[in-house]
C-alpha cells in the first residue's frame, strides 16, 4: 500500500481532520495555531504526493509546496504575534474568554 | 403709456407689504398707507383705462408690456406681462373705483377693530391680486391672480376668526372655490398641451385661425367655465357666497359683490374667441346662468338677514351676466357687470351702515322705520334698490334691458322668459328689503334705538359717491341703447367673435321689438314694486300709495298646499346646504373614515409589520454572534462540509 497515491491521500485527510478538530475543539490559542499548521501540512502533503505520482505536475507541486511553507511561516509569525498581544491584554490564552465582540 | 401699467398692481402690493409688516406699530393710523396706495393706483388706473377706452394714447385696441420671463423652462414659457384693452379698461374702472371707496369706507367701519392693520393689509393684497388677474396677459398669471383673490377672500371672510361661523364660512368658500379652480387649472394644461403657448392673445389668434379642433375648444371652454362657475358662485357652486357674508361688510361689498365674483364673468368675456367657437358650451353657460338667476332670486324672497338677501341678489345678478355671455350679448354682460358693481357695492356698503347703526344687528325683522334716523344711508340705498330693480333711467334698467333684449333677439326665448320673471322677482325682494329695513313700524330693540345714529362721513361719502354711478352710469355709457359709449369702447374686443358667430342682430329699434320689451319689463318691475310696497311699505297718501302690511295674510297664503312647499324651499335655500352636507360631510366623511381605516390598518400595518419583523429577527439572530472565534470557525467548517457534500451529490454522480 505504501507505493500508492491513495495511502498518502488518506494520511493527509486524517492529518487535516485532526487539524480541523484541534482548531475547533482546543481552547488554547497556541494549540489552535498548531492545528492550523497541521492542516497546512496536510495540504502540503497532498500537493507533494500528487507531484510525486503525476509526472506532469512534478515542478508545479514543488513550487506550490514551497509557497505554502512560506505562507505558513508568515501566518505562524503573525498569528503568534497576535496571540502574544491578546495574551498581554487579557492575561489568558483561552479563546472562549475573548468575548468582547459578543452582545 | 404701457409703462404705467405695472404701477397699477404694484402700488397696492407695496401698500400690502408696508402695512403688513409695520401696521401693528402704526396703531390707529395703520390705514393711511393702504388707502393712499390704492388711491394712487386708482389715479394711474383711470389714466390707463381711459386711454384704453379711447383706443389711443399708445394703447389702441390693446397693448401689452412684458416685464420679465417669469417661468423659463425647457420649452415652457410664462411671462410676467400685462395686457390692456377696452375690456381691461372697464374692469379697471370698476375694481379700482369701488376698491378705493371701500378702503375709505373701511376707515370708519373698522375704526375700533384691533385688527385694523391686518384688515387693510389684506384689502391691499386683494387689490393687487384682482388687478393682477385683470391685467395679466397669459393664463398662468391670470391663474396666479385667481388663486390670490381666493386666498384674500378666505382671509377676509375669516377675518373675525375667533367666531366659529366665520372660520367655517372661510373654509367653505375656499374649498368650494377649489373645485372650480381645478377646472381652470385643467383648462390651462389643455391649452398648453394643445397649443404650446399660454399667452392669451396668441391663444386667441390660434383658436381663430383654426389651430384647435372643435372638440378641444369645447373641452377648454367647459373647463374655463367650470373655473368661472366657482369664482362667480354659479349653480351648483353658489353655496359659498351667502356664507361669505360672515366677513366684515366692506369685504362683502368689495370682494363678494362688486369685484372678485366678477372674475368669472371677466374670464368668459376675455376668452370670447374660445367660447364663441363652442356654441354648445355657450348654451350651457346661458342655461346655468339663467337657472342660477331664478334660483338665487327665489331664495332671496324669504331670507331675513339683510346681507344674505343681498348675497343671493348678487348670485342672481351674476347669473344674468352669464346668461348674457351665453346668448352672445358680450357687451351687455360687461355693462351689467359694471352697473352691478356700482349699485351692489353701494347696497352692501349701505347695509353695513345700517348694521353699524343698529348695533351689529343683521336680522331685518329687528329693523324697520330707519328711514328718518339714517337719511343718507336710506336715500343712497333707495337709489341702489331702484337701480338694481331696473327702473328707468337708472343703471340697472339699461344693462338688464340689454341682456333681456339680447336674449330675445338672438333666439334664446327661454332665457328671455326666465330673465323677465327674474326682473320682477329682483324688484320685489329688493323692495321687501327696503320695506323691512327702512319703512313701517320699528322693531328695533328699544335700548339700541336710542343710539341709532348716522355713520361717520368716511362711511357716508363713499355711499354718495357710489350712488352717482349707480344712478347715472346707464345714461352715461349705455345710452342710446346698443350704440352708447360702452358699445363703442368694447366693439373691437368682441367684433371678431360676433362676426364669426355669423349672427347679425337687428339694430335697436325703440318703436319696435326693443321698446316693446323694455315697456313690458318695466311694467312687470312696477307691479313687483307695488306688490312689495303693499306688503312692506308705509302709507303715502300724497302720491296715492297705500300700504297694508299683513304678515298674517302672507303667512296664510304661503301656508297653502303647494305654496308652502315653495315657501319652505326658498327659506331652506332649496336644501342645497343640506344636500352638500349629506353628500360630502356625512357620506364623504364615511368614505374618508373607511379610507382612514384602510390607511391605518393595511398601509400602516404593512409598514410597521416590516419594521417589527426586522427588529424581532434581529433580536433573535443576534444570539448567533457569540464573539467566540471557534463558533465562527465551526460555521465555516460546516459550510465547507455542506458545500463538499453538495458537490458530490450534484456534480459527481
Amino acid at each position: 500500500m505504501s507505493g500508492s497515491l491513495d495511502s498518502y491521500l488518506v494520511l493527509s485527510g486524517l492529518l487535516f481532520a485532526i487539524g480541523t478538530f484541534g482548531f475547533l475543539a482546543r481552547r488554547n490559542a497556541i494549540s489552535m495555531l498548531m492545528s492550523i499548521e497541521l492542516m497546512l501540512n496536510a495540504v502540503n502533503l497532498t500537493v507533494v504526493a500528487f507531484g510525486a505520482f503525476v509526472p506532469a505536475l512534478k515542478t508545479h507541486a514543488a513550487v506550490i509546496a514551497l509557497l505554502v511553507i512560506a505562507v505558513a511561516a508568515a501566518e505562524a509569525t503573525v498569528g503568534l504575534a497576535l496571540v502574544m498581544a491578546i495574551y498581554r491584554n487579557r492575561k489568558t490564552p483561552l479563546v472562549d474568554e475573548y468575548d468582547s465582540m459578543s452582545e | 403709456m404701457t409703462y404705467l401699467i405695472p404701477l397699477i398692481p404694484l402700488l397696492p402690493l407695496a401698500g400690502f407689504v408696508v402695512t403688513g409688516l409695520l401696521g401693528r406699530q402704526m396703531g390707529r393710523e395703520s390705514h393711511q398707507i393702504a388707502v393712499w396706495a390704492v388711491a394712487a393706483s386708482w389715479a394711474v388706473a383711470m389714466v390707463v383705462a381711459f386711454a384704453a377706452l379711447a383706443h389711443g394714447f399708445g394703447i389702441g385696441d390693446g397693448a401689452g408690456i412684458t416685464l420679465w420671463n417669469w417661468i423659463p423652462a425647457l420649452g415652457f414659457k410664462a411671462e410676467m406681462g400685462f395686457y390692456v384693452d377696452a375690456l381691461t379698461g372697464c374692469l379697471l374702472i370698476v375694481v379700482t373705483t369701488i376698491g378705493m371707496l371701500v378702503h375709505i369706507y373701511s376707515i370708519g367701519y373698522m375704526a375700533h377693530d384691533p385688527g385694523k392693520w391686518r384688515f387693510f393689509a389684506y384689502l391691499n393684497l386683494f387689490m393687487f391680486s384682482m388687478l393682477l388677474l385683470v391685467l395679466a396677459d397669459n393664463f398662468l398669471l391670470v391663474f396666479a391672480g385667481w388663486e390670490l383673490v381666493g386666498l384674500c377672500s378666505y382671509l377676509l371672510i375669516g377675518f373675525w376668526y375667533p367666531r366659529r361661523s366665520a372660520a367655517v364660512a372661510a373654509k367653505k368658500a375656499f374649498l368650494v372655490n377649489r373645485i372650480g379652480d381645478m377646472g381652470f387649472a385643467l383648462a390651462i394644461m389643455a391649452i398648453w398641451t394643445q397649443l404650446g403657448t399660454l399667452n392669451m392673445q396668441a391663444v386667441f389668434k390660434l383658436v381663430e385661425g383654426g389651430g384647435l379642433s372643435s372638440t378641444w375648444i369645447a373641452v377648454v371652454a367647459l373647463l374655463l367655465f367650470c373655473g368661472a362657475v366657482g369664482k362667480s358662485a354659479q349653480f351648483p357652486l353658489h353655496v359659498w357666497l351667502p356664507d361669505a357674508m360672515e366677513g366684515p361688510t366692506p369685504v362683502s361689498a368689495l370682494i363678494h359683490a362688486a369685484t372678485m365674483v366678477n372674475a368669472g364673468v371677466y374670464l368668459v368675456a376675455r376668452c370670447n374667441p374660445i367660447f364663441g367657437a363652442a356654441p354648445g358650451v355657450m348654451v350651457v353657460v346661458a342655461a346655468i346662468g339663467i337657472f342660477t338667476a331664478v334660483l338665487a332670486a327665489s331664495i332671496a324672497f324669504t331670507q331675513t338677514d339683510i346681507k344674505r338677501v343681498l348675497a343671493y341678489s348678487t348670485i342672481s345678478q351674476l347669473g344674468y351676466m352669464f346668461a348674457a355671455l351665453g346668448v352672445g350679448a358680450w357687451t351687455a354682460a360687461i355693462f351689467h357687470l359694471m352697473s352691478h358693481g356700482f349699485f351692489k357695492g353701494l347696497l352692501f356698503l349701505g347695509s353695513g351702515s345700517v348694521i353699524h347703526a343698529v348695533g351689529d344687528e343683521q336680522d331685518m325683522r329687528k329693523m324697520g322705520g330707519l328711514a328718518r334716523k339714517i337719511p343718507i344711508t336710506y336715500v343712497t340705498m333707495l337709489i341702489g334698490s331702484v337701480a338694481i330693480a331696473g327702473v328707468p333711467p337708472l343703471a340697472g334698467f339699461f344693462s338688464k334691458d340689454e341682456i333681456l333684449g339680447g336674449a330675445f333677439k338672438s333666439g334664446f326665448l327661454w332665457v328671455w322668459a326666465i330673465g323677465f320673471v327674474v326682473a320682477g322677482m329682483t324688484a320685489f325682494y329688493m323692495f321687501r328689503l327696503m320695506g323691512m329695513t327702512f319703512w313701517g313700524p320699528s322693531h328695533v330693540d328699544p335700548e339700541v334705538e336710542q343710539h341709532i345714529h348716522e355713520s361717520p362721513t368716511t362711511m357716508t361719502r363713499p355711499l354718495i359717491l357710489l350712488a352717482i354711478p349707480a344712478a347715472a352710469l346707464g345714461l352715461l355709457i349705455g345710452f342710446p341703447p346698443e350704440s352708447g359709449l360702452l358699445h363703442q369702447w368694447l366693439a373691437p374686443v368682441f367684433e371678431a367673435t360676433i362676426a364669426a358667430g355669423g349672427r347679425t342682430e337687428a339694430a335697436y329699434s325703440f318703436f319696435g321689438i326693443d321698446g316693446g320689451l323694455a315697456i313690458v319689463t318695466t311694467g312687470l318691475v312696477a307691479i313687483a314694486i307695488i306688490a312689495a310696497w303693499r306688503l312692506f311699505g308705509v302709507d303715502m297718501p300724497a302720491i296715492g300709495l297705500h300700504a297694508e302690511p299683513r304678515p298674517d295674510q302672507v303667512r296664510e297664503v304661503s301656508a297653502r298646499r303647494g305654496l308652502d312647499f315653495l315657501y319652505r324651499g326658498s327659506a331652506a335655500k332649496w336644501w342645497f346646504d343640506d344636500l352638500n352636507n349629506l353628500l360630502f360631510v356625512v357620506w364623504g366623511g364615511r368614505l374618508a373614515g373607511a379610507v382612514w381605516w384602510f390607511d391605518r390598518v393595511v398601509i400602516d400595518g404593512t409598514v410597521n409589520g416590516v419594521g417589527t419583523v426586522t427588529t424581532q429577527a434581529g433580536l433573535r439572530l443576534r444570539r448567533v454572534q457569540t464573539g467566540h472565534v471557534q463558533n465562527y470557525a465551526l460555521g465555516i467548517a460546516i459550510g465547507l462540509i455542506a458545500m463538499a457534500l453538495g458537490y458530490f451529490l450534484i456534480a459527481v454522480r
